[in-house]
């Protein structure tokens, strides 16, 4: 009942919110004019679309075209754009911090700071101003209760090998997913490739998208997801279904997802609205609540039931890392894996 | 036909219509810009490099790569295995409607014109609902029945492939059998008959050898589906680890794209389709095979007795297979909040609907995008092969016989091949269509030429030249005459053209998936973006959608031609 | 050799029986043409006999068997017939060796060897040797046609099945052919039933023939009893031309037609019934001038309406003093009348057959 009540207020309050600040805001004007933001995210698509209805409601006259696919998936596309001369996107919001590493060495985006992000942590902001994290999540385990009891399920990233669970298992795809990216790069970090050697030996069915595992386990038709972002696991969980989240103790990989606005993108004065719309306490606070998303914005609070990201352990990879490591890590992964 | 009669009279006609004639000539530049172009640009990215002169690098590359090789050998496993289950279904099942007793004919028919218009990716995923090796349906029941702990049936691998391809490509052997039992008249089998050969010697020795040419086709009609086909090995074979060359070629162009690599290993697809259609020419070519002999081409049901009962459950397994258990599942997700729920009153739910027509902003445009495209490539194809057919008909241009090589020739690209080819000479100057909805027209339009040309030829050979001539003869010209005798005639069979055109578009998968950007996105696309979210009930109620549009396409030609759009005569 | 006993078979096809009550008997050895137009019953009549239709009632017996009957058929492949096809029904798939052979593999006990002796041999009566390798498809009409004769004589059937072979032949070897099926039925002696409805040829191929109506045999007898004795008026009028005459019988021999008086040859005739009579135009004679009417032969008067010359013979109507009968006469071209010219004609009462009373037209 309360998070209800919670969420509506935090709903109604973004709406006053926004609604007193667009009578005073020229700039809003100006977006107005533009008519439209086209928004590339790897966000989840019901928490995508919720954040587009958040903002058609609050500034109406403006709205969000959102084109949802994985991390991987949103580079290749606005690649091939570019590459045809085709200036579609204005807002790109990846999972995979790589990217914008790369982006902002080749003049791909545009430097903007979005309001209030000055409390935000060192992780979450560019030095040099080009992107800022949106959201973050963490890579953790999560198993179907209905299959297996708290006792029986696996506790540490090292349990997965364990042969017992051949056949049981499902992982997503760093090729399509950001977040399975990282999740990749820092267990490599920490057990070297060996590891997911051996995880391929139980033969874990193969997804494309961090979101999902969650919805494989819930269905039971795998018992378990070695890896996924904590969010979706949150969600599906929150939604009724028989699923538990596992942190393990070695340490779960932090994802921290960046947004930048395009340097051509062809409506500017929309997408700086729409991205500081985006980091406001209030729809921060909405992420945090309803999809489960850990945030850079300091005065957000988390739900009771979910761990601060205080009480993890955090394994975490630079961005350079992984703009220089992207590609042999889908690479060996897709040798390992088969496809 | 009367060749000789026209042949004589070609100067005459050629006088008659040299102002139509710049039209029949760009209609076939048109015809050989589509094709050549695309196909050039293909062979030349194949050997080609950023800096230097012609490689055979990406061929190397390809052929060295173990993943390629294996990609390679996958398809070629799955193409064969599906070529011959196919033969093994579709020919029975084909035989028994045709020639015996067995009741219900006119459902079966209907149910296999169901199951050759549903998209393949559609039932693919379908499956994965219900033989998921955990969560799917059958299985869960089979456990629940049996105690087993195992499930019976793993979808997701190269078995349940094969079956999955195999149940909607049955229906180009059922076609290509079903059409030369017409021809064979009973005599030939009641003179074995009384001759001393039991039902199933005769069956052996006399119709098999008859049907021998058909099923050979078949076959390798069907063997080059499999080789084309995206969507199914994409849900079924990429989750257990391995690839096809269509699933291949698709992700070598997931960032940073090779699509050199791309073209090198599109050619040999692309040269093992063409050599199959050309052994599959050769071997309908044998026209002895006809029916010889005097008048008498009555054909009378055989009796099947005591099978009468087995024979009807089998095709109704098969039918359940194709259409019952998929269709149903389909509907089950699309009302249901979790579908591996049972269907209690709490699990029902519209809330998909609302989430794919109203939450979800890509749906809309996918669906505005997909009937645009599907009712302009259909209108502006149905014209095209109206003209090409006419013209290679009638024999009004020198080299009418090239027209209708031309026109049946994409028929030889995959669409995977196709939509690499369009990409890579449309993503560069002069002409870049590359993310408008241009290219996936030109992509459709190049594709589902044959398909409409076999159709509008078929039904110009329907149209005796006499009828035209006779006209001629009291005085009307040649233009008076296509609108007075031939249009109206030509009407029914030309609307079948349109709508066999926009089903093939609109349940187009394998081009799309390379050729659309965010912005111009098909049904298609968006069903198998769906897929890589897990959104089961929007798949559903989105491939409900696509099945709805199908089938009111369908029942319009079927009103309109008056017959069962399968060609199979009664 | 067996023969072929139909007893009362019936076989309706929706509301309509094709075949109706229908009764025959074919001696041992004989052949027996099944005449009639189409839509009589014959082919149906033959598809019982061949077991790919069962009777609805009515037996079927072969010799000592009974092979059909309403309970149980003896499928095709085992009643020891051979059928020859309308469309000769030949494979394409096969050689006409092959095709030949095909039903000498249901027969136990002949070698390979044998069989290509046998199929050799067969051919050569049919004159077609040297053609074993050849395909139906590079055969011409007759040559086809022959090919399915060998391929029926080859397995020494009980009972042999024509059915219409000949209507697909062209005019001249359709007559050729006539007497080819009739030489190699005296030759090979087999039981035999033809169904045709062109009656010159049942004439010259069979030893009786049974001229089928609406599913029933309405005669049977040999060419020259069904030909000069007809007892009904289909009969008289499917078999060759005829003039039909209506009258009154006046005594058991004379009938009235109007003002005139005819003599009947078979006598019998019930004073006062009305009977119909048959006379063939070519048993009408045109009088010549200085011939008077011999004793008993009918001499009648009359005008010649219209005359066509046909090469071979005129064909005359003629309009009878005294009625409004018209009588169609078949006269040798020796004599040239043309319309309007009186003529006086002769018939001898022989030639007037009465028929049987009808109940129905």
């Amino acid at each position: 009942m309360l998070p209800i009540v919670a969420r509506t207020l935090a709903f109604a309050t973004v709406v006053l919110f926004a609604t007193l600040a667009s009578a005073q805001d020229a700039r809003v004007e100006a977006a107005r004019k533009e008519g439209k933001v086209v928004w590339y995210t790897s966000l989840a698509l019901p928490s995508a679309e919720k954040v587009a209805k958040l903002f058609e409601a609050a500034y109406p006259g403006i709205k969000v075209e959102v084109h949802r696919t994985g991390s991987e998936r949103i580079l290749g596309r606005v690649m091939q754009e570019l590459k045809a001369n085709i200036k579609n996107v204005d807002v790109v919001h990846t999972s995979d911090a790589g990217h914008f590493v790369m982006f902002k060495g080749r003049g791909l985006l545009t430097k903007y700071t979005p309001a209030g992000v000055e409390g935000f942590p060192a992780g979450f902001k560019d030095k040099d101003g080009y992107y800022y994290g949106l959201r973050a999540t963490v890579n953790a385990i999560a198993y179907n209760t209905k299959a297996l009891s708290a006792a029986e399920a696996p506790k540490t990233w090292k349990d997965l090998l364990d042969p017992k669970w051949k056949g049981k298992l499902v992982t997503a795809h760093p090729g399509y997913s950001g977040v399975i990216t990282t999740h990749v790069a820092a267990l490599v970090n920490l057990h070297g490739w060996d590891y997911f050697k051996q995880l391929a030996q139980n033969r874990p069915m193969l997804v494309q998208s961090a979101v999902d595992p969650s919805g494989v386990v819930a269905s039971g038709e795998r018992v378990v997801a070695v890896n996924g972002g904590d969010y979706t696991f949150y969600q599906t969980k929150k939604k009724g279904n028989p699923l538990e989240i596992v942190y393990p103790r070695e340490g779960v990989p932090l994802v921290v997802s960046p947004t930048a606005i395009m340097s051509f993108a062809p409506h500017p004065n929309a997408s700086k609205l729409f991205t500081d719309f985006t980091f406001s306490r209030e729809v921060q606070q909405v992420m945090a609540d309803s999809e489960g998303l850990y945030t850079g914005h300091p005065e957000v609070r988390y739900p009771a039931d979910k761990p601060k990201l205080s009480e993890l352990k955090l394994l975490t990879v630079d961005p350079e890392e992984l703009e220089k490591r992207g590609e042999e890590i889908r690479k060996r992964f897709v040798e390992i894996f088969g496809a | 036909m009367t060749g000789e009669g026209v042949a004589a009279g070609t100067p005459g006609r050629l006088r008659g219509i040299d102002r139509a004639l710049p039209v029949w000539v760009a209609v076939v530049l048109v015809l050989v810009f589509l094709m050549a172009l695309p196909l050039g640009w293909l062979v030349w990215m194949s050997v080609s490099t950023e800096a230097a002169g012609p490689t055979l690098g990406h061929y190397a590359a390809v052929l060295q790569s173990p993943a390629m090789l294996k990609a390679l050998w996958n398809t070629v496993v799955l193409a064969f295995w599906v070529g011959l289950a196919s033969v093994a279904v579709g020919a029975p099942l084909a035989w028994l409607t045709a020639r015996t007793d067995l009741p219900g004919k006119g459902v079966m028919r209907a149910l296999v014109l169901a199951s050759f218009v549903t998209p393949p990716f559609l039932g693919a995923f379908a499956w994965v609902m219900l033989a998921g090796p955990n969560a799917g349906l059958l299985n869960v029941l089979w456990r629940d029945v049996t105690g087993a702990t195992e499930p019976l049936f793993d979808i997701f691998g190269m078995p349940g492939l094969v079956f999955v391809v195999t149940t909607y490509t049955f229906p180009y052997v059922y076609i290509m059998v079903a059409n030369t039992l017409a021809l064979i008249a009973s005599d030939l089998e009641e003179a074995a008959a009384i001759l001393g050969a039991g039902r199933f010697t005769v069956a052996r020795t006399v119709t098999l050898p008859m049907v021998a040419p058909a099923l050979v086709s078949g076959f390798i009609l069907s063997v080059l589906q499999a080789l084309a086909l995206f969507g199914s090995p994409a849900i079924l074979a990429m989750p257990a680890g391995f690839h096809t060359i269509t699933t291949q070629i698709w992700s070598l162009f997931q960032y940073p794209p090779k699509i050199e690599q791309a073209a090198a290993i599109s050619m040999p697809l692309l040269l093992a389709t063409a050599l199959l259609l050309l052994v599959q020419k050769r071997v309908l070519g044998r026209r002895g095979y006809a029916a010889v002999g005097g008048k008498g081409g009555q054909r009378r049901t055989i009796p099947l007795g005591v099978w009468r009962w087995p024979a009807l459950l089998g095709c109704m397994a098969v039918m359940a297979c194709a259409i019952f258990l998929p269709y149903g599942i389909l509907a089950k997700a699309a009302f249901s909040r979790a579908w591996a729920q049972p269907l209690t009153w709490s699990n029902l739910t519209l809330g998909n609907f609302t989430f794919t027509f109203f939450e979800y902003s890509a749906t809309r445009s996918a669906i505005v995008n997909t009937l645009e495209l599907g009712i302009a490539t259909a209108s502006v194809g149905a014209v095209m092969v109206a003209l090409l057919s006419y013209v290679a008909n009638r024999r009004l241009i020198v080299g009418h016989q090239v027209v209708a090589f031309l026109a049946l020739a994409p028929i030889v690209i995959p669409g995977v091949v196709l939509a690499v080819a369009l990409f890579i000479a449309y993503t560069r100057p002069p002409l870049i269509l590359y993310g408008t909805l241009t290219i996936l027209f030109v992509a459709y339009l190049t594709k589902e030429m044959p398909v409409g040309y076999a159709q509008s030829d078929a039904t110009f050979r329907g149209i005796p030249p006499e009828l035209e001539e006779a006209g001629r003869i009291l005085g009307a010209g040649r233009l008076r005459i296509l609108r007075d005798v031939t249009a109206p005639l030509a009407r029914s069979g030309i609307i079948a053209a349109w709508c066999f055109i926009f089903i093939g578009v609109i349940r187009e998968l394998s081009a799309s998936i390379i050729l659309f950007t965010p912005a111009t996105k098909v049904m298609s696309v968006v069903i198998f973006d769906l897929k890589e979210e897990g959104q089961f009930g929007a798949i559903a109620v989105l491939g409900l959608v696509m099945l709805a549009l199908t089938f009111a396409t369908v029942g319009l030609v079927q009103a309109v031609l008056g017959r069962d759009v399968l060609g199979v005569k009664d | 050799m067996p023969g072929v006993s139909l007893k009362a078979l019936t076989r309706r096809y929706g509301d309509v029986a094709a075949v109706a009550d229908l009764s025959l008997d074919v001696k041992p050895g004989e052949l027996v043409a099944l005449l009639g137009p189409s839509g009589c019953g014959k082919t149906t009549t033959l598809r019982l006999v061949a077991g790919f239709l069962a009777p609805e009632s009515g037996e079927i017996w072969v010799g000592e068997r009974c092979l059909s009957s309403p309970r149980q058929v003896v499928p095709p492949e085992r009643r020891r017939m051979a059928m020859i096809f309308q469309s000769y029904a030949l494979w394409p798939h096969m050689t006409v060796a092959q095709n030949v052979a095909y039903g000498l593999r249901f027969k136990s006990g002949l070698a390979r060897t044998d069989r290509a002796r046998r199929v050799t041999e067969m051919l050569r009566v049919v004159q077609l040797g040297g053609y074993e390798a050849r395909y139906p498809g590079e055969l011409s009409g007759g040559q086809q046609q022959r090919v399915a004769v060998a391929r029926a004589l080859v397995v020494e059937p009980e009972i042999l099945l024509l059915d219409e072979p000949l209507s697909n032949l062209d005019a001249n070897l359709r007559e050729e052919m006539r007497f080819e099926i009739r030489r190699l039925h005296e030759a090979f002696g087999i039981t035999t039933l033809y169904v045709t409805h062109d009656q010159a040829e049942a004439m010259v191929i069979s030893d009786r023939i049974a001229v089928l109506e609406r599913g029933r045999v309405v005669q049977v007898g040999t060419a020259d009893e069904v030909f000069l004795a007809p007892r009904t008026r289909f009969v008289a009028e499917f078999i060759g031309k005829t003039n039909l005459v209506e009258g009154v019988a006046a005594t058991p021999d004379t009938i009235t037609v109007g003002e005139l008086r005819l003599r009947v040859g078979a006598g019998g005739l019930k004073p006062g019934a009305r009977v119909a009579l048959s006379i063939r135009p070519h048993d009408i004679a045109l009088a010549t001038p200085a011939g008077a009417a011999g004793p008993g032969v009918n001499a009648l008067r009359g005008t010649v309406q219209r005359a066509s010359f046909l090469g071979d013979g005129v064909d005359y109507q003629v309009r009878l003093a005294g009625s409004d009968v018209v009588l169609r006469v078949a006269a040798p071209a020796s004599q040239r009348l043309r319309a309007g010219d009186p003529v006086d004609l002769r018939i001898d009462p022989a030639a007037c057959v009465a028929l049987a009373a009808e109940e129905r037209a």
